[in-house]
């Protein structure tokens, strides 16, 4: 059976701090997984190392069985929004439309069935008379919306939201989850950096919890009690993480 | 002419002391810019003051023409005025017009310059005299400084040096944390308009030796040098103003030493700017390279000796288990260069940590303690791994082996305490006490 | 005899449209100087208008400065080899060219370097490599050519020396830059706002940010002859700059830019024409085609602050 993520010993390193110590885990398809940490934990790391977008120190990470440039079609990213910049000369519709570009390649013409899709998109997230608007002059939740509908243009079996609820209002929230609901219905996996605990039981089917190293992951109704809780946010952990920054710091010969 | 010449003789010494002083307030004012990360912003306005100087010296030219010594006045005041507006320019920029700084500071440069460009191209027409004091500005000439010169720029360097003195506490807290520094009650505002004005004093006394084109290195160069070798605030500025100094004195003298060396038929003059730079920068990054903890080579030593240290360490700990052990036993466990092990096996030695007897390694008294110490720390974080994170399987052993000799006293110390002194690891192996005393 | 001698700003439109005219209906006469002038920075406005816009999307401003500052080196050490090798002249396409990738090269290189091995401030970085290379630039531009001239030409650029074969090799890269953008818009334009998406999409960053820099470097070193390194900052920012108060779309600002960029030429050109017939002051064409520009975006700011002022009052 192929897991929708799987990861084996996979250690990351960022400018000299681990972010990811020796985390091994696997997620089964067709679920909806929050992955969830502290500040700092290395949620959006994983996320980055699973869309290749980040070389692990060591080991490896694998989607749907295989490396992430073999799958590349089928896993939609949808990034954190302070990571965009919101003045870009752009459109809401062009933006959407970006999410054809990766089957058209550079030279291929965006054809009517894309801009009919695109137009759909928008209307599934309820953006339709957006459609002309540049981004900076859309509110958060909308600027969301909109990057879930350029993720939902890609068709993708594997959807990687991070921090999508941040900065976002509960009716938006409430909007996305049902889409993402309808979408898991079809069999496709969706997992959310998430960090508002109180949602978590009615949001997911399954957890990964992470402080820096793999804390548990698996069912909700397993994983997510007191004692995971504790490791993950508590302070227990402190004297881990310094060793292990000490570490890295003295590898690359700065302490 | 020797190198006591440079200060003393009549026609030498006005460049010569006019570069060393003209350098350091630039560098000093660099300091600031780097830690508020707007270095670029003296590459901007020292482009701004090009106009400046184009309109000062025609000014002076129309209303002043007997006095021509005076025309750095003229050059000093309009490149003020200038780069002052190119600031204002700047600002508004980013204010009015929303435009992100370094698409802003790229066209106030640009525009700038382009009027002064075009002020210049009149003057080369109406008063070509005059037209050629302004040229030399572009790229730096100091050889005709005279004693005023020095006098002047002495008195505007103090000017800097002494403000960067009185409020050194204020910047520092300024520099540092601007938010708590308000919140302190830390005249931030006021703080930060004398930082700029000064600037723009720093630039527009150094663009006689360095030249308008060329400005913003020496605001640049001196800081990066002087950041590699100390971490205290005070002496970045003293050593950056250290090496300012010295980058206009010794560029200077290469201008002219250079100039007439390869002056064949003709007279060649090399300018001072282009020559002030690369010293600077040669300086900064010899610092980059070479300074002691930070420079790279040290940073490319420590890795190394780090490297050596963790195979040192294991050697112990394999004598520790296995007695005594013949080279190719012991080399058999690590996949290194057989150079490396040999330099290993040779330090150790040497330290007193193992001896060889008829062929065989094994530890000597004192290895014997150091190799426990080394399997203590590993134990104790296997431990650790095990009952406080939760961990298990392989992982706690190899993570371990990776940590022992990273763990420092402090953090043993720690562990020791959260663990409750314990004495024996995950596998029930026996974890070696500390000895106390010796 | 220049057709534009004595011409007043307007004279010069009629005179300039008039030509144009005859050269559509075949009755061709020579380029005169202004022409050559109009058009070679008409091509420089082109080249910047299509790369100036993806430079500033991604924040690569001051990086276009610090290349506008190493070509120096790169056409000097390019000339250099060229001239050992082949004989080549220092305006020839392939030479400048060359340099071009040998100063895009050496900054990328240095900068990065600099940033990451080195561990040193990005800005501060940027800042050490353009003044370091440019100064041995001058270095070896006095050394070589015995004055300091070359420097201060590379740096000012002069519009009134221009010839026809300058207006060719403008326009071959005016044409190649063009293409190139045209070609690759969509990645250009999707690296530019989205990376780490492009990189999820198989689109290679670094390729294309390669490229962007090559480009900017042929563009810098293209019009070096004309306005020089300082001014065509001018032209890379300040089209886009104006043209992006009045519209956010990519597609538009690409057309706008150079648009914008053409206009100021020939309103540059026209107007040092007039200061010189009227007032006989034959000031830097070069120059006066800047302030222009700086000119465009203060009125255009200008404009739709006092827009938006009024739309503010109105609505309250």
């Amino acid at each position: 059976m192929d897991y929708a993520l799987e990861a084996k010993d996979l250690n990351i390193n960022y400018e000299e701090t681990t972010v990811l110590w020796d985390v091994t885990f696997q997620v089964p398809s067709g679920v909806m997984i929050g992955v969830l940490g502290p500040n700092g934990a290395g949620k959006s790391t994983l996320l980055k190392a699973a869309l290749g977008l980040i070389k692990p120190l060591s080991g490896k990470i694998s989607v749907l069985g295989r490396s992430f440039h073999e799958v590349r079609k089928k896993v939609a990213y949808v990034p954190q929004r302070k990571s965009i910049d919101w003045d870009f000369p752009i459109t809401a519709e062009e933006a959407v439309l970006m999410g054809r570009y990766g089957r058209l390649g550079f030279l291929g013409r965006i054809r009517k069935a894309d801009r009919e899709a695109a137009e759909l998109a928008l209307d599934l997230v309820g953006m339709t008379s957006f459609a002309k608007r540049q981004i900076s002059q859309l509110s958060g939740g909308q600027q969301q919306r909109l990057f879930l509908a350029r993720a939902l243009l890609q068709n993708p079996d594997v959807f990687l939201l991070d921090e999508p609820f941040t900065g976002v209002d509960l009716a938006t929230e409430k909007a996305i989850m049902t889409l993402l609901r309808n979408q898991r219905a079809m069999g496709k996996t969706i997992l959310i950096v998430h960090h508002d605990l109180p949602t978590v039981e009615e949001y997911f089917d399954w957890a990964l919890l992470l402080n820096i190293r793999l804390i548990d992951c698996g069912p909700v109704s397993q994983v997510f009690h007191r004692q995971n809780l504790m490791n993950a946010f508590g302070k227990g952990q402190v004297l881990f993480s310094e060793a292990v920054d000490l570490s890295a710091k003295k590898m690359s010969g700065l302490l | 002419m020797s190198f006591l010449d440079f200060f003393t003789d009549p026609v030498l010494r006005g460049p010569t002391w006019g570069t060393l002083l003209m350098c350091i307030s630039s560098s000093l004012m660099g300091v600031v810019l780097f830690f508020k990360k707007r270095i670029l912003l003296g590459e901007s306005l020292s482009h701004a003051t090009y106009p400046g100087v184009v309109a000062g010296v025609s000014f002076f030219a129309f209303f002043f023409p007997a006095h021509e010594e005076w025309t750095f006045v003229a050059v000093l005041g309009g490149a003020f005025i200038s780069s002052l507006l190119g600031l204002k320019a700047i600002e508004w920029m980013e204010q009015k017009g929303k435009v992100r700084s370094d698409a802003a500071l790229c066209f106030v440069l640009a525009v700038f310059f382009g009027i002064g460009t075009v002020g210049a191209s009149a003057m080369q027409l109406a008063i070509p005299v005059w037209y050629q004091q302004v040229q030399i500005l572009l790229f730096g000439q100091a050889a005709t400084m005279s004693d005023s010169h020095i006098i002047l720029y002495a008195v505007l360097s103090s000017a800097v040096v002494l403000f960067i003195t009185c409020s050194f506490r204020p910047l520092q807290a300024l520099l540092f944390d601007r938010d708590f520094a308000k919140s302190a009650g830390i005249p931030v505002l006021f703080l930060e308009k004398m930082v700029f004005w000064l600037l723009l004093f720093s630039i527009v006394l150094g663009i006689r030796s360095v030249g308008v084109v060329l400005m913003s290195g020496m605001v640049i160069a001196p800081v990066i040098a002087a950041r590699q070798f100390t971490h205290q605030l005070r002496m970045v500025f003293f050593l950056s103003a250290c090496f300012g100094a010295l980058s206009g004195l010794l560029g200077n003298i290469l201008s002219v030493i250079g100039s007439s060396y390869f002056s064949f038929q003709e007279t060649l003059t090399l300018p001072t700017g282009p020559m002030i730079i690369l010293v600077s920068a040669s300086f900064a990054l010899f610092s980059l390279l070479f300074a002691p903890h930070r420079g790279w080579i040290f940073r490319l030593s420590r890795m190394v000796f780090f490297r050596l240290r963790c195979l040192q360490e294991n050697i112990l700990k394999a004598l520790w288990r296995n007695g005594s052990l013949s080279f190719l036993d012991l080399r058999k466990a690590h996949a290194i260069s057989s150079f490396s092990f040999r330099l290993a096996l040779f330090g150790l030695s040497q330290e007193g940590w193992i001896e060889k007897k008829g062929g065989l390694f094994s530890l000597t008294k004192d290895g014997i303690q150091k190799a426990e110490s080394v399997v203590r720390l590993h134990r104790l974080w296997e431990l650790y791994l095990a009952r406080a994170l939760g961990f298990e399987g392989d992982r706690i052993h190899r993570n371990a082996e990776e940590m022992e000799h990273i763990l420092t006293p402090e953090l043993e110390r720690q562990l020791t305490v959260l663990l409750a002194n314990p004495t024996a690891d995950p596998h029930n192996q026996p974890i070696p006490q500390k000895e106390r005393g010796l | 005899m220049n057709p534009y001698w004595g011409a007043g700003f307007f004279e010069f439109f009629a005179i300039f449209f008039s030509r144009i005219g005859q050269f559509m209906l075949g009755q061709f006469s020579a380029l005169s100087a202004d022409e050559v002038q109009v058009g070679v920075l008409s091509c420089v406005a082109i080249s910047c208008g299509v790369v100036g816009p993806f430079l500033v999307l991604k924040k690569m401003a001051m990086f276009a400065n610090s290349l506008s500052h190493t070509i120096l080196l790169g056409i000097v050490s390019s000339y250099l080899l060229a001239s050992f090798l082949w004989g080549g002249g220092m305006f020839d396409l392939s030479t400048l060219l060359m340099g071009a990738a040998v100063a895009a090269f050496l900054t990328a290189i240095f900068t990065e370097g600099f940033v990451r091995f080195l561990r040193l401030q990005e800005e501060a970085s940027v800042g050490l490599v353009f003044t370091s290379l440019f100064a041995l630039g001058i270095v070896l531009v006095t050394l070589y050519t015995r004055n300091v001239h070359l420097g201060v030409e590379a740096v000012m650029g002069n519009v009134d020396a221009l010839c026809f074969s300058d207006f060719r090799v403008a326009a071959w890269l005016a044409a190649f830059n063009a293409l190139l953008i045209a070609l690759f818009y969509r990645p250009f334009q999707i690296v530019s706002f989205d990376s780490n998406f492009a990189k999820t999409l198989g689109i290679s960053c670094g390729f294309f940010h390669s490229l962007l820099l090559f480009l900017a470097a042929t563009v810098c070193i293209g019009a070096f002859r004309s306005v020089g390194v300082l001014l065509v900052l001018a032209f890379l920012v300040g089209p886009y700059l104006t043209a992006r108060l009045f519209s956010s779309r990519l597609s538009r600002l690409l057309l706008l830019s150079p648009l914008l960029g053409i206009l100021a030429s020939l309103i540059g050109v026209a107007l040092s024409r007039h200061l010189l017939s009227v007032y006989d002051l034959p000031l830097s064409t070069g120059g006066i085609v800047v302030m222009v520009i700086g000119l465009f975006y203060v009125m255009a700011l200008f404009g739709k602050l006092c827009m938006c002022h009024r739309w503010e009052k109105f609505h309250a």
